[in-house]
């Protein structure tokens, strides 16, 4: 079983956050009786929207009854599945729910007329249903949010995922550091299943997972062909070949600028040629920063080319040896960074308002000597 | 960090005058400030000079002066090197300047810090604020350099130049905090401060703190030793480890100052510059340094990716050095 569904939530008690929704949502299924509003519940994904029905359905023993995106969609099978199980009961459970999961995904087959059919049967319904979109505001949902009572789910804080991914850990006996949890949290920025779906790449059968283990994360479709690119980049003598290694890329340049970048003296030995290759990468750079500026796409050509064929005509002879390459080290330290940066912008702010200056000050002319003087306050970094 | 700054108390702020008869020295300018006062009227003021010589605390005392304890409904005071978007002049400068004041004084106060570090066209966006809502509101605007503001806008404020102090006044000063700190100070111990502040009060108050974190009896020694450890050495490590051919380590210590602890890549080639002077190299060597760090810098500055720029001249450091 995939650690998404060993542990999504089977009582409310082990629902995470989403206070409102949950408020919300308690109040309306609690005071059900047919013809009430159905409700329509959105928000990014991954944020617990399908996990709530399904707990509170564990919990009070309720069956749920959902159509989604991946059933066949059409309307007489929408008015097959609820229409037969609406109006009878079932037999083991006390209830039903009804869930029409990724509405917005259904939505474009049917026309106003298709949704108002459906609305219809949403009235004669005995038991309550509830709609889930990512966003109620497409157009082609207008209808129906106009006859539904909306209920917002937001985004998770890390904090939020960083806790539920601890437990899973603990469940399965793995230890980690927080630095790995917080750096998978942050690259699912709020989306729990993402965070959880992750984290089980990173550490199913392993004992404990560090921060080498995240490596495989993000790379593990596209991994063949970057590496690939760097191969030929690297070995070849020729312009052509290298300019073509890149075309058939599923990465931006952007991306793989910092993958070439990162290999350069993995690759290269001697000094004069790092410092050729790394004059390419810089007459890049700024095409990039050109591009970028004037939005002159004209330019791109100079860009890729000056990555590609300048590094790979840096060197006087091949390597003969095989090179492990690395993918960028500085995109994966950017993004472990991203939440404790935030935190300390904070903090410099703060300091920056007291000592009445700009953050840059405080990091030039104060921090030096608060560092001396608090030393027990500096001494983790 | 480890800290909330309500944990620290930092001397330079302890320290800062409130009342404008505490303002040490600046007498020329003190006395013009003083008149406006009395009249209950400034026109927009730059104040121009070097740092730690009371430019931000004479503001923010006339504010005080002006307003009394409620001084902060009247005074917006901004930081334009945190915020000197363009956006930030049309926005919250000039929702603040639109609105009529609170209290007698017919007029509101705005203090822009650090504007030197606003772009020309910021500039622009502001001078036409300055000029449409200057009957209720008034411009503080403060820098190291008045020539990084731009003409119109000079031309529209009364000037004032700080100065350096003078030693007689940096002694008053570090007399005040002797004194309120219950610290001994021995005469070179004062050269010393004297001597590695260079007139910047801010710096006396950092050094006299950090020194007096390790004893109550401050001398010479104690004063140099507390300079070199506030002093980075990151970058002469980093070029030292660049010179000795070993770029994988210069580059991660790269890495390490501009990602982990985020300073700006300005920055950092400024302190190469400086750096690289005092090299251990052929003399004609540095003229070939100088020549790269120049380059590079303008390549920084036209908008080049720090990271990329700067590790792309560790590699010709390294490799001049071996040619070497």
């Amino acid at each position: 079983m995939t650690w998404i569904r060993k542990y999504a939530p089977k009582s409310l008690k082990e629902y995470v956050n989403q206070k409102e929704a949950v408020a919300k949502f308690l109040a309306w299924i609690k005071n059900w009786k047919p013809g009430k509003k159905p409700l329509l519940f959105y928000g990014p994904p991954g944020v617990g929207k399908t996990a709530l029905v399904y707990a509170y359905a564990h919990e009070n023993n309720l069956a749920v009854i959902e159509l989604n995106a991946s059933d066949t969609r059409n309307y007489s099978t929408i008015r097959k599945v609820i229409g037969s199980s609406m109006k009878g009961a079932t037999l083991f459970k006390k209830g039903k729910i009804f869930l029409i999961d990724e509405i917005d995904g259904l939505a474009p087959r049917y026309d106003a007329g298709a949704v108002n059919e459906l609305l219809k049967i949403v009235k004669e319904s005995r038991y309550p249903i509830v709609f889930i979109a990512n966003d109620p505001y497409s157009p082609k949902l207008r209808h129906l949010r106009e006859n539904c009572e909306l209920v917002a789910f937001k985004k998770l804080s890390v904090y939020d995922v960083e806790r539920r991914l601890k437990q899973i850990l603990d469940a399965e006996g793995i230890k980690a550091d927080k630095q790995v949890l917080r750096a998978i949290a942050n690259r699912n920025a709020g989306d729990l299943r993402g965070a959880i779906n992750d984290l089980e790449v990173v550490a199913r059968g392993k004992k404990e997972i560090t921060v080498k283990d995240l490596d495989v994360l993000g790379y593990r479709e596209r991994e063949e062909n970057i590496f690939n690119t760097l191969k030929i980049i690297f070995k070849t003598k020729s312009p052509i070949a290298a300019k073509l290694s890149i075309m058939n890329i599923d990465k931006d340049p952007d991306e793989v600028f910092w993958w070439i970048e990162e290999n350069v003296s993995n690759e290269y030995e001697k000094l004069e040629e790092i410092a050729k290759a790394y004059d390419a990468l810089s007459i890049a750079d700024i095409f990039r920063r050109r591009i970028m500026k004037r939005q002159n796409w004209r330019l791109m050509v100079y860009y890729t080319d000056m990555m590609t064929i300048g590094v790979a005509l840096a060197k006087k002879e091949m390597y003969r040896k095989f090179t492990r390459y690395k993918p960028p080290s500085v995109l994966r330290t950017l993004g472990m960074l991203k939440y404790t940066r935030e935190k300390e912008k904070q903090e410099l702010k703060d300091l920056a308002e007291y000592l009445r200056c700009s953050t840059k000050k405080v990091k030039t002319e104060f921090l030096p000597f608060l560092k001396l003087i608090y030393k027990d306050r500096f001494k983790d970094k | 960090m480890a800290a909330k700054p309500k944990e620290f108390v930092v001397w330079a702020e302890k320290y800062r005058p409130t009342k404008i008869k505490d303002i040490i020295d600046q007498e020329h300018v003190v006395n013009r400030v003083k008149a406006f006062l009395k009249d209950r009227n400034l026109p927009h003021m730059l104040f121009a000079g070097p740092p730690g010589t009371g430019k931000t605390t004479l503001a923010l005392v006339i504010a005080r002066e002006l307003y009394g304890p409620q001084w902060r409904s009247n005074v917006l005071s901004l930081n334009a090197s945190d915020e000197r978007g363009i956006d930030v002049i049309r926005g919250k400068i000039k929702d603040f300047a639109r609105t009529k004041p609170i209290g007698d004084v017919p007029f509101k106060l705005i203090i822009l810090d650090e504007a030197d570090a606003m772009t020309a066209e910021a500039q622009q966006a502001l001078r036409r604020t300055m000029e449409d809502f200057a009957a209720i509101t008034r411009f503080i605007l403060i820098c190291n350099y008045s020539s990084k503001i731009i003409e119109p806008i000079q031309s529209r404020c009364a000037v004032f130049r700080f100065k350096a102090l003078p030693e007689k006044f940096q002694k008053e000063f570090i007399n005040r905090i002797v004194k309120g700190e219950g610290l001994e100070i021995t005469e070179d111990g004062i050269k010393a401060l004297l001597d590695i502040a260079e007139g910047d009060l801010r710096k006396v108050a950092n050094l006299l703190q950090a020194a007096a974190a390790m004893t109550k009896k401050i001398d010479a020694n104690i004063v140099y030793d507390v300079a070199s450890q506030a002093k980075p050495k990151e970058v002469e490590e980093m070029l030292n480890l660049a010179m000795k051919g070993n770029f994988l380590k210069a580059r991660e210590k790269l890495h390490k100052m501009l990602l982990i602890e985020g300073l700006a890549g300005q920055d950092v080639i400024k302190q190469i510059y400086k750096q690289s002077l005092k090299l251990d190299i052929p003399e004609d060597k540095k003229v070939e340094l100088i020549h790269l760090i120049g380059e590079y810098d303008f390549r920084i500055s036209e908008g080049g990716d720090a990271l990329i720029q700067l590790t792309s001249l560790l590699a010709h450091f390294a490799l001049i050095a071996k040619k070497k």
